[in-house]
């Protein structure tokens, strides 16, 4: 019986001991975590939409500026079918219609005989992989819908034995994506990964049959074929140029990932079969943000019409169906160049993975980009180099970079030309005046549009230059496009037989041209010039069209291989007499230009390595591909970012922090002066271990500032649309506020996410401002009843090669396309306090190891193409946010340029917004201490609210060390004021005034977490009692 | 033979809560000398309760073996799963953010392959953990 005794009392002690292990196992869990929750405060609080800081606002002292930004719309219902308006609107006017035999627009009664062809007809790419992905909502207002519910909608009806046999062949249309939260399957197709090739998930021919035999026969009674080809895109995703690119277990034909495969190519011939047996139509759509290789389809008579309709978003299928049956004309424009073979340009002959021989992961040290082409991407390369056939010049007849490797001809190499796109009316365009004005540095041109066909339609002015290009160019390298987008303006619908005039008020800046060995008025070198000489303006359906009308304004005609007749009285000459370096030596605000990239040049580094690509030498100089590089001592020196040292330098006492001035950050709401005296004087009073959290903490939201009542400020990522977290999410749910975008808690819209718009590739096709400007004003609104004021929605970045499967998330290959789009985007969402932030600046040309790729090129193409795509929105719409990049410039990370973030940005154009760098990253490549140095004004970290957490990450920055530095505590200034300066100016100071303060809270996991580790402890102070007890019972026994 | 007819399941336990701590440290270690974690550093912290826990673990062993199932020495396997669950906890915790990264815009070969070190220390430290709480419910040695 003892025995017994003995041995339960032993399984209990051993019991109260596990438990006693497993509860205070648990305690430390709970009490190590919530240390562990402080650090990644931020981040919990988005994931679960809490918030560990409120504002307290007493309205009764101060109500009357409470809300200084108005929406449009009374509810969220106006509100979402706004957006869904302007999606359905955005692809009516941003699809381009390539090809047309006539077959469009159909009928109404064709509209009831469609069969749909393809897999992604039922299986569509209407966003991103990853970035700008579509977010389809359910149950709310404004519902998105992919081509088969938007076509339905539309009234039009399908073959349903095909569609049948499409959706039960979904299994095979299955591909996977992978995300940063893990491998996600999508039933369409995908962008490769940077690392992956594509691969062809169209059905063959053979699985079409066995599923369902009939099919072909059924398209009798469904006599207009539409086929769907797709190639998706995504954020760290990338095609590779050529062969290389497309899946090698596949034997499909398919020469390049952009290209079509022989799939692809049986299903349109299919349809074409069938056409002829039906006398149907066959129309292809093309649903992709890459320029595709589709010459085939060009040259294929069986094909009726092609339309260009990008990713559509949650709303655009509206816009086709509207398109094809002719609701809608066509208006839009192609944003980028389709040639035959993508892998010919000059810049894909850099584009790949090229790793340094002396890689160093620990300093984010992979792969060089060299942009030899320079400033000849896109139409400026096609268009240039046929120009200079026709002008049998610079060896541009020879077969290099040429399809068939013998001689090089403009129809063999280009598909379709950029800002190219057809009617179902006609046009007539006129070029009626220029007027060259280089005081007020405008070109104005006066263009007559008439509408010369049967139906209602909206058309484009696009209004281009042709440079001289003198000896003197030649001389000191500085080469010029042929032909360049100077402006652009949309008519508004004219019926038929209507005419307007359009003005057009180009900025001459964009057909200055940048000489990097031009002395200049800060008496160094590098200026902008004008070559004397003629200057030929035009207009033109496309950049083929203008330089043709050039060409033939030069005499020149299809018999010295022209490719059509100019029009000559659509161009305009303009007689420059002497040379210029003086008009634009300055920019806008007074400051004189100067070399600011000349780093950015690989030959600065390793001289005469790299040679860039001359019309004056098309052959001599055509790229070859830099790789194998290897960095030396010096380079490597650049490479480890440890480029600004903190000393003990000049007076830190003359830089106050911490003074006392009364003033809140409301104090200054919409004060615009940022030399308006209060300013320094708020600044003067952020303590210095405020300014040193808050700018390396700055991830997914800025942080609270209390010394100023400085709020949170939450950011979202776009651009197809805010689309971080849910319109509730941060909405204010107080009616009873005064704030006239509160929502109610049973808001049926407040799970609706924004990442529903159309891509930017489709807004830049619509060569509308207007509309650019509508979906800022959109966003704007949004921003407003979202509680949602940074939006990192306006990528700038160029189409270098239509390689990039990011190109969605950006507008166009042409810069000034790029930057009149992003310019109205960033204006109208700002008359919402919404701060629309162009991003990644700059030169973001590829994903393939972003973080840390050195991209190189010279200045002059650094400055004419991309920086020219950002330039105005700085400039003209006062952007009030700019996220950098994350590849490096030159050898010199994004976030540490001072020729660029410094000297272009904030001296030249004038910035004076805030500015984060992108994504968290390694605290070797996110340079705290360059960062600052440079006027970024948060990292995109996250972290404890504390000089701990901070220090932790980069060991130098202390205040022991910061505060002997005087340049340091001035950039820290600096920091603060250009990012209080954008918040105070912005919609995240709605609802607080300067009674406002703002109070710490415990969210509702930090109570739970609390009372965890009251249980836990209770727990374990329970069992161990319960042990003792025993013990003390056994030792009595 | 003897020996091992003595042992309980406590025993074959704690031998693999050990066990797994040393590799959960091991793995650690070869993480923080990786190219893409090694600017992290070494936390103290991390292997300074691996450490302790293991040498706990190792005391109860011998001690039980030496002494039997000595009362005083119940406090050994609890302190040692306290131990192993706040190191458990640092290692991810310091990670998370260079986790995030690699698969959002760092997925190579090189950082799938640092990364890899990271997860398998990380999953052996826990282990170690879930472990030594399972072995505390057990003798080391039978009756």
């Amino acid at each position: 019986m003892n025995e017994k005794k003995e041995k339960r009392r032993k399984s209990k002690r051993f019991l109260w001991r596990g438990l006693t292990t497993t509860t205070a196992s648990l305690l430390a869990f709970s009490l190590t975590a919530s240390v562990v929750i402080d650090s990644f405060r931020t981040d919990i609080d988005k994931f679960l939409g809490t918030r560990s800081t409120q504002t307290v606002t007493d309205t009764t002292e101060d109500a009357g500026d409470l809300y200084s930004f108005q929406t449009d719309y009374e509810n969220t219902t106006q509100l979402l079918d706004a957006i869904e308006d302007l999606g359905e609107r955005m692809n009516e006017e941003g699809t381009v219609l390539l090809k047309n035999n006539g077959a469009l627009p159909l009928s109404d009664d064709e509209t009831k005989k469609v069969t749909l062809l393809g897999f992604s007809s039922y299986y569509p790419v209407q966003g991103g992989d990853f970035g700008s992905s579509l977010a389809e909502n359910k149950g709310t207002d404004a519902d998105t819908v992919d081509l088969v519910e938007a076509f339905t909608a539309k009234g039009y009806e399908f073959n349903p034995t095909v569609k049948s046999m499409y959706e039960s062949l979904k299994e095979e249309f299955k591909s996977e994506s992978v995300l940063p939260w893990g491998v996600t399957t999508y039933y369409r197709t995908t962008a490769p990964s940077v690392t992956g090739t594509f691969t062809s998930l169209e059905p063959t021919q053979e699985l079409l049959d066995q599923t369902e035999p009939s099919w072909e026969d059924t398209m009798d009674d469904y006599q207009v074929m539409i086929v769907t080809i797709a190639r998706a895109a995504g954020e760290n995703a990338n095609y590779m140029p050529g062969e290389e690119g497309v899946n090698p277990d596949q034997d499909l034909g398919q020469t390049d990932p952009l290209g079509l495969s022989d799939t692809e190519l049986d299903t349109i011939e299919a349809a074409i079969r069938a056409k002829e047996k039906n006398n149907g139509k066959v129309i292809v759509l093309l649903n992709n943000a890459s320029a595709m290789e589709i010459d085939e389809l060009k040259n294929n008579d069986g094909v009726d019409a092609i339309l260009e309709i990008g990713l559509p978003g949650g709303y655009g299928f509206y816009g086709v169906a509207d398109v094809l049956s002719g609701a809608a004309n066509p208006s839009g424009h192609l944003a980028d160049t389709y040639a035959v073979v993508g892998a010919n340009s000059p810049a894909a002959q850099n584009y790949g993975n090229y790793e340094w021989t002396n890689p160093d992961p620990s300093y984010f040290i992979n792969s060089v980009l060299v942009e030899a082409e320079g400033i000849y991407t896109g139409y400026k390369y096609y268009e240039t180099r046929y120009a200079d056939t026709v002008l049998g010049t610079g060896n541009a007849a020879d077969g290099i970079g040429s399809t068939d490797g013998v001689s090089w001809s403009y129809n063999q190499e280009v598909s379709y030309p950029f800002g190219y796109g057809l009617s179902y009316t006609t046009f007539s365009q006129t070029l009626d005046e220029i007027n060259v004005d280089l005081k007020t540095k405008t070109i104005t041109a006066e263009v007559t549009v008439t509408n010369t066909g049967d139906v209602a339609g909206k058309d484009v002015v696009q209004l281009y230059v042709s440079l001289p290009y003198t000896e003197y160019d030649k001389e000191h390298l500085v080469e010029k496009s042929a032909i360049q987008l100077l402006d652009y303006e949309k008519t508004k619908e004219l019926a038929p037989g209507e005419s307007t005039t359009i003005t057009v008020t180009a900025d001459a800046q964009n057909m200055a041209s940048w000489d990097s060995t031009r002395d200049n008025a800060a008496g160094t070198k590098g200026n902008y010039i004008l070559d004397d000489g003629r200057y030929y303006f035009t207009i033109g359906n496309g950049s083929h069209e203008a330089v043709n009308n050039v060409l033939a304004a030069q005499g020149k005609t299809m018999e010295d291989g022209m490719t059509g007749e100019g029009i000559v009285e659509n161009v305009q000459t303009w007689d420059l007499d002497s040379f210029d370096d003086t008009t634009f030596s300055h920019t806008e605000n007074g400051t004189a230009v100067e070399n600011q990239l000349e780093d950015a040049d690989l030959n600065y580094y390793m001289p005469d390595t790299v040679t860039y690509l001359s019309r004056n030498d098309w052959k001599g100089t055509w790229p070859k591909t830099y790789k194998d590089l290897t960095a030396n001592d010096e380079m490597l020196a650049v490479l480890r970012n440890d480029l600004v040292e903190i000393k003990e330098q000049g007076d830190p006492s003359s830089i106050a922090f911490g003074s006392d001035h009364d003033l809140t950050l409301a104090s200054l709401k919409g004060v615009e002066d940022i030399e308006d005296e209060r300013w320094s004087l708020l600044i003067d009073q952020i303590t210095l271990e405020e300014a040193m959290i808050r700018v390396a903490f700055g991830g997914t939201s800025t942080k609270p500032i209390e010394s100023i009542v400085s709020p949170e400020a939450v950011q979202n990522d776009g651009p197809n649309g805010i689309n971080s977290y849910p319109l509730g999410q941060y909405a204010n749910k107080d009616t009873e506020s005064d704030d006239p975008c509160a929502v109610d808690e049973n808001d049926k819209n407040l799970d609706y996410k924004f990442g529903t718009m159309s891509n930017e590739t489709v807004i830049a096709q619509t060569f509308s401002k207007e509309m650019a400007a509508e979906y800022g004003k959109v966003i704007g609104n949004y921003s407003l009843w979202s509680n949602l004021p940074i939006f990192w929605g306006a990528g700038t970045n160029l189409h270098r090669v239509p390689y990039n499967a990011r190109n969605h998330e950006y507008y166009s290959e042409d810069p000034v396309l790029t930057a009149y789009q992003a310019t109205a985007y960033i204006a109208a969402g700002k008359e919402y306090g919404c701060i629309i932030a162009p991003k990644h600046f700059a030169f973001n040309d590829t994903e393939i190891n972003r973080s840390g790729l050195a991209a190189f090129m010279n200045e002059q193409k650094a400055r004419e193409n991309e920086l020219r795509g950002t330039q105005a929105t700085i400039e003209q719409a006062q952007a009030l946010g700019v996220m950098t990049t994350f590849n490096r410039i030159g050898l010199t990370a994004g976030n540490a340029h001072t020729g660029l973030l410094v000297n272009i940005l904030r001296q030249e154009w004038g910035f004076k917004g805030l500015q984060s760098q992108d994504f968290i990253q390694d605290a070797n490549y996110s340079v705290l201490k360059e960062a600052v140095t440079n006027g970024v004004t948060m990292t995109c970290n996250t972290g404890d609210n504390n000089m701990e957490a901070v220090s932790a990450k980069w060991d130098y920055w202390t205040v022991e060390n910061v505060s002997k530095d005087a340049n340091m505590l001035q950039a820290l200034k600096n920091a603060m004021l250009w990012q209080n300066y954008a918040l105070a100016n912005s919609n995240a100071m709605d609802g607080i005034n300067e009674t406002t303060r703002i109070v710490s809270v415990n969210t509702w996991y930090d109570n739970t977490l609390t009372a965890v580790q009251v249980v836990f402890a209770v727990l374990t102070i329970g069992a161990a009692a319960m042990y003792i007890k025993g013990a003390v019972k056994r030792k009595e026994d | 033979m003897e020996f091992i007819k003595k042992q309980s399941a406590g025993f074959y336990l704690t031998a693999l809560t050990v066990i797994l701590a040393i590799v959960g440290l091991i793995f650690y270690m070869i993480n923080c000398n990786t190219a893409y974690f090694s600017n992290l550093g070494v936390n103290a912290a991390v292997v300074a309760c691996i450490v302790i826990a293991v040498i706990l673990e190792l005391v109860f062993i011998i001690g039980s073996e030496t002494l039997g199932a000595k009362i005083y020495l119940d406090i050994l396997p609890i302190v040692s799963a306290v131990m192993l669950m706040v190191a458990f906890v640092i290692f991810i915790s310091v990670r998370v953010n260079n986790i995030a990264t690699i698969l959002s815009f760092e997925r190579n070969a090189q950082t799938l392959a640092d990364l890899s070190s990271a997860i398998i220390g990380m999953g052996f430290c826990f282990g170690a953990a879930v472990f030594s709480i399972i072995a505390s419910f057990f003798k080391i040695i039978k009756d």
